[in-house]
């Protein structure tokens, strides 16, 4: 877990210093309006002038065109998050750590799908995001499995290990990942939280609400999309405990009835937040405008908590997500123009502050 | 004009008889070609909204998939893609539209729900929904496609035999028929007329010879009659 105690207090003034540094490096607004409107060998060439050059040089013989934007964005995403890690010391690095594990989950389910469909090592190899706690030895075991029962006999030992043992016989009846995916995302937001100290101060406070909203929106994301679905499925298999929003009574009643729904988001601490976003979910046809509205109001509480305690975990936080935003934006222009999207259109779909 | 007709009554008659037989099948094989062709505009025009509307949806649905791997990350859409489990089927059978035997095909396991198609909910989002959604429809359409486009290759090469034989009916084997017919008729005249002048000749021959004996039985008569002393 975390190699210092995590009792102990963190040595938040030079991390956060550290991440004030990093943070003034991001691409802004009107960086993103250049980028929407260079093609791909223009978005290559401006990475390579920018904090992405070492990673673009690196990979440049062996990928090209946007294959090599994702793959340096992904390492450049990793080494940030692995400097945090590195940087961080006492209750800090734990925070770090247990919100960097997502990228343990996105790893784990990688490679899960990479066994089960029979892709080649080196195609998983490349897709990995070397940027949570599991260790480059870890990740290549992981690499090695030629089942997805290896798989999760080799992470028996972290926090992924009960669930997904559990999940296994699932697995085998049914000959789907479902199962397995759905224990790996859970574990990942249900540690986010569990066994946090209770006396807390304002900025962790602050943080698990954070968290707790994060778990919110992911839960309501969801309910929406089974709603919409239509499928048969048991809303509680989805559903992640820490959230303040609904409750697994909640979801099942609110899950047949999307105006209920929508209604008790409206009513509910989030209803200020959201209100415009509902709005848009109830005129359109897609939840996408809504999931982009729901990541654009977590964007912007991370970095109100950043900036009312500059010296807590938050600014930290507000820097992983900004970052995550960064490569999932630049990722976004470099594949929507592949594709020959209108740069207006893309613009619309950038999620930024 | 064939080498082998023979000149004769029960030839003539079963040329004849050929001849009401074609006409008939050549009217028959008509009002199919007619037929087929009613059909075909039928289907050509549904199979042209089927195409219009195929390109749509794969339009439609390179733009989800361009946006799911846009903007959830190629690696996201290939680990969705890869989870799906089963695949989908199709059946055929087929079915007679004016006897021509046109496919109906049958899918299933196309369209899923959320729960069927094997990714996690937690870990995916809503446009990897979207294409997935629009994929479906895709393929669904595509199968359409298949159908009404099998079905008009199908109408056509129909066509087009009906059309040969139609043709071969009114521009070979009915005019080189009319051509024996006439060519028999014109033999049968010809040979009666022969016969008339034939039987003419014979008449006149016979008559030509009884006058000859009349006349030699009375120059006979004549020198028989005795003198008067």
């Amino acid at each position: 877990m975390s190699r210092t105690d995590a009792t102990e207090e963190g040595n938040y003034e030079y991390v956060t210093a550290r991440v004030r540094s990093r943070r003034s490096r991001l691409f802004d607004g009107d960086d993103y309006r250049k980028l929407v409107r260079m093609g791909t060998g223009e978005i290559a060439r401006f990475m390579e002038e920018s904090e992405y050059e070492t990673e673009m040089n690196r990979l440049g013989a062996r990928h090209s065109g946007v294959d090599l934007i994702e793959y340096a964005l992904n390492e450049n995403l990793a080494k940030h998050f692995d400097d945090l890690l590195r940087w961080s010391d006492g209750a800090l690095y734990d925070y770090v750590a247990r919100y960097l594990r997502k990228f343990d989950a996105w790893n784990l389910k990688t490679v899960l799908r990479g066994v089960y469909s029979g892709a080649e090592r080196e195609a998983v190899e490349d897709d990995l995001i070397d940027a949570g706690e599991f260790s480059a030895a870890t990740l290549e075991r992981l690499t090695e499995a030629g089942s997805v029962e290896e798989v999760v006999e080799l992470v028996d030992r972290t926090i992924f290990g009960d669930a997904l043992t559990a999940a296994v016989d699932d697995y085998e009846e049914a000959g789907l990942l479902v199962p397995l995916e759905n224990a790996v995302d859970r574990t990942f937001y249900e540690h986010l939280i569990a066994g946090l100290p209770r006396d807390r101060d304002r900025a962790t406070e602050l943080y698990v609400e954070f968290l707790e909203a994060e778990i919110d929106f992911v839960n309501l994301r969801n309910a929406l999309r089974l709603a919409r679905s239509g499928a048969e499925m048991d809303p509680s298999e989805y559903y992640i405990e820490g959230g303040r929003l609904l409750t697994p009574a909640d979801l099942r009643r609110l899950v047949a009835n999307e105006d209920q729904l929508v209604e008790h988001v409206r009513t509910s601490i989030y209803g200020d937040e959201l209100d415009e976003a509902l709005d848009v979910l109830e005129e359109a046809e897609t939840l996408i405008e809504f999931e982009h509205a729901l990541d654009a109001a977590l964007l912007e509480y991370a970095d109100t908590l950043s900036n009312r305690y500059p010296l807590s975990v938050c600014p930290v936080l507000s820097f992983v997500l900004a970052k995550e935003r960064e490569v999932d934006n630049i990722r976004a222009v470099a594949r929507a123009r592949e594709a020959g999207l209108d740069p207006d259109e893309i613009e619309r779909e950038l999620v930024m502050l | 004009m064939a080498d082998d007709v023979k000149p004769t009554r029960k030839e003539l008659m079963q040329i004849e008889e050929r001849i009401e037989l074609s006409e008939r099948g050549h009217d028959t094989l008509e009002q199919k070609r007619d037929g087929l062709i009613m059909e075909f505009m039928d289907i050509l025009d549904e199979a042209k909204d089927v195409r219009s509307d195929l390109d749509d949806k794969y339009e439609e649905a390179q733009r989800a998939i361009n946006m799911a791997r846009a903007l959830d990350g190629d690696v996201a859409v290939r680990g969705a893609a890869a989870a799906l489990k089963e695949h989908p089927e199709i059946t055929t059978e087929s079915k007679s539209v004016m006897g021509v035997y046109i496919p109906q095909i049958d899918s299933t396991k196309v369209r899923k729900n959320l729960d069927q198609r094997g990714y996690g909910v937690l870990g995916t989002s809503a446009r990897i929904d979207e294409a997935a959604d629009a994929y479906e429809e895709l393929v669904d359409q595509i199968i359409l496609a298949a159908e009404v486009e099998t079905a008009m290759k199908k109408m056509i090469e129909e066509i087009e035999t009906t059309n040969r034989r139609v043709n071969a009916l009114e521009f070979k084997l009915l005019p080189e028929l009319r051509e024996n017919k006439e060519y028999i008729e014109q033999k049968l005249e010809e040979q009666e007329r022969e016969e008339i002048f034939r039987m003419k000749k014979v008449k006149d021959k016979k008559e030509a010879e009884e006058d000859a004996e009349a006349a030699a039985k009375e120059e006979e008569d004549e020198e028989v009659v005795p003198a008067d002393d």
